[in-house]
């Protein structure tokens, strides 16, 4: 979830404007500035893809864009690390799919 | 932007950010590029665009007046763009960085190069560690810190090493539980000899001080020779299984514990990125101390390829203010190489910053020998672990691999296709490495002996299209 704190490490914060994106078709509350595994997470959603062999839950991992455990659909597109990618206006994401290519 | 730099930087974290600043008001041609939108890397990572603070930590501060200065020094800045290459220049002895991401040129020209590509999280394998749930430390810090995302409730916190208190801090700040910090070590007290060293880092020392006292005020235990073992759940992280651990790396499952928990973040330590060094054959050595496998450098941080310089954390690790000098003594050392700074100057300044630079690696060492990893955490994982993720390869199969006569990590990718998949084995190549020297026990192996994946271009996974982007000839003429 989100959280604002104002605490001594953390402190208070305002978020951009909001921004309209859809996640698996349904409108997501989206803030600019975030990425889309922080609205993925905000929303719940834990599970980013499932494993190429096995399909395996996967979700975000190493959170710097390297591991590429993240990916996600993004208009159509596969294979967009979520964990570094802001989101922004107009956006459709998907989840829960294999790579696919 | 086309024409040919005479340095190109990559990575704007700390280290990368020092050596562009240096070499550019000298009057060296620099570009510095990130794949990030925005300098700062990881330890100086700015709010994202859009977000505004009400106040700011020290560190932001600190952050934000580098920022500042490296937007008004004269240089040009590729951000959001991703080196997947860099190759030698068909004429001229310099080098060619090959480029992805939107609105970025295809290819840079530079004559040196600075590396200042970071570190990540040492990934240690374990029953359940692909599930969602389990992440890393950069990425809870990343999600509390920069974005102000907490999608856990009840925490374990797992691994070795500074980061762990400065990430259960975060979480206690945020109003999350942490059931319990497991530093893998059991902490050697023979501090006594470093504490001039110590006294010298007061402010890094409050710093820990401050997180510990989150710790014990929010009643989370710190369990030293603590690990998990197991993370459990059917989509997601429901609980984990945490057991004292040995020197060796060897669970002792008699003391094991379920705790019940949404979400694990573990942080073994560092890695240093190394991966564009080795691409272009920059000698590396293994140091156990300084994170694994690091590219050999000289005393002006130059590697074994004249013209290439190495700095910051994907050069050993050694934290931010260590990055910054580095950083310094490459850019000067840039200046000199392309004739902008006159040598006795820059004698001068690298006589100023090398005390600066031995007390860094006094507390550089003084951390690696309290939080040495035990040797072998591979022991961690079971024959059913997945210990390449891209892949889906387990433990099992690596073994077999061992069996049928596999002595190094390159052997075991050519028989399994551990390190072949997106990641190109940054997350794997230490569980391989250790499961290999596990095998082959009590033969006289280490890490060292059994090498390292090949890292070859594109360094990172690309669309098609980007390859024709990037090269953009005419087709030959045939007669």
């Amino acid at each position: 979830m989100r959280i604002n704190p104002s605490s001594a490490l953390l402190p208070e914060l305002q978020r951009g404007k909001p921004v309209s994106i859809t996640v698996n078709g349904s409108p997501m509350d989206a803030y600019m500035g975030e990425t889309i595994a922080s609205v993925l997470l905000a929303a719940g959603i834990r599970t980013f893809r499932l494993s190429e062999k096995t399909g395996e839950p996967r979700g975000i991992f190493c959170g710097i864009g390297l591991c590429y455990e993240c990916l996600v659909t993004v208009d159509g597109v596969h294979a967009v690390r979520a964990c570094v990618t802001p989101v922004v206006n107009g956006m459709q994401i998907d989840t829960g799919k294999g790579l696919d290519l | 932007m086309s024409a040919r730099y005479d340095l190109a930087v990559i990575g704007a974290g700390p280290a990368g950010m020092e050596a562009a600043l240096i070499a550019s008001q000298a009057g060296v041609r620099t570009v510095v590029i990130d794949s990030a939108p925005q300098a700062g890397g990881q330890y100086y990572k700015p709010l994202p665009e859009g977000f505004t603070a009400a106040r700011k930590t020290a560190a932001e501060r600190d952050g934000e007046r580098l920022l500042g200065r490296l937007d008004a020094a004269p240089l040009e800045k590729v951000f959001g763009a991703l080196v997947w290459g860099i190759f030698k220049e068909e004429s001229g002895d310099g080098w060619v960085i090959a480029l992805s991401g939107a609105g970025v040129p295809g290819q840079i020209s530079a004559r040196c190069l600075v590396l200042a590509t970071g570190a990540y999280d040492t990934p240690v394998a374990f029953p359940g560690w692909t599930l969602p749930g389990v992440i890393s430390c950069g990425a809870a810090l990343t999600l509390l810190k920069n974005q102000r995302i907490a999608p856990f409730r009840r925490v374990l916190v797992s691994g070795s090493g500074p980061l762990l208190l400065s990430a259960a801090a975060h979480l206690i700040d945020a109003g999350v539980k942490v059931v319990a910090v497991c530093e893998v070590n059991p902490i050697h007290l023979g501090a006594v000899g470093y504490a001039p060293v110590m006294l010298r880092e007061m402010g890094r020392l409050r710093e820990g001080a401050e997180y510990f006292g989150r710790l014990v005020r929010g009643k989370t235990p710190y369990r030293m020779g603590w690990s998990v073992i197991e993370a459990c759940g059917a989509d997601h992280v429901e609980e984990a299984v945490i057991a004292k651990v040995g020197t060796d790396g060897t669970p002792q499952l008699a003391s094991k514990q379920t705790v019940i928990v949404d979400t694990v973040i573990c942080g073994y330590g560092l890695t240093p990125f190394t991966s564009p060094a080795q691409s272009i054959g920059c000698k590396m050595e293994y140091h156990s101390e300084k994170g694994g496998w690091i590219p050999w450098r000289d005393q002006r941080m130059q590697s074994s390829i004249s013209g290439v310089y190495i700095v910051g954390d994907c050069a050993g690790i050694g934290g931010a203010e260590n990055a910054r000098l580095e950083g310094q003594v490459a850019g000067t050392a840039v200046a000199v190489e392309t004739g902008r700074l006159q040598p006795p100057e820059a004698e001068n300044f690298y006589r100023h910053v090398t005390p600066k630079l031995a007390q860094q690696r006094s507390f550089g060492q003084l951390l690696a020998d309290f939080f040495a990893l035990p040797p072998n955490l591979i022991s961690l994982a079971r024959a059913d672990t997945i210990v390449c993720r891209c892949e889906e390869i387990t433990l099992l199969e690596v073994m077999k691999a061992v069996e049928a006569g596999a002595r190094t990590v390159g052997e075991v990718k050519m028989i399994t296709r551990t390190g072949m998949g997106n990641c190109q084995g940054r997350m794997c190549e230490r569980s391989v490495a250790g499961a290999i020297v596990k095998a082959l026990e009590p033969n006289a192996i280490s890490a060292a002996d059994v090498g390292r994946y090949t890292p070859r271009p594109p360094l990172h996974p690309l669309p098609l299209g980007s390859f024709l982007e990037a090269e953009p000839k005419p087709p030959k003429q045939t007669s």
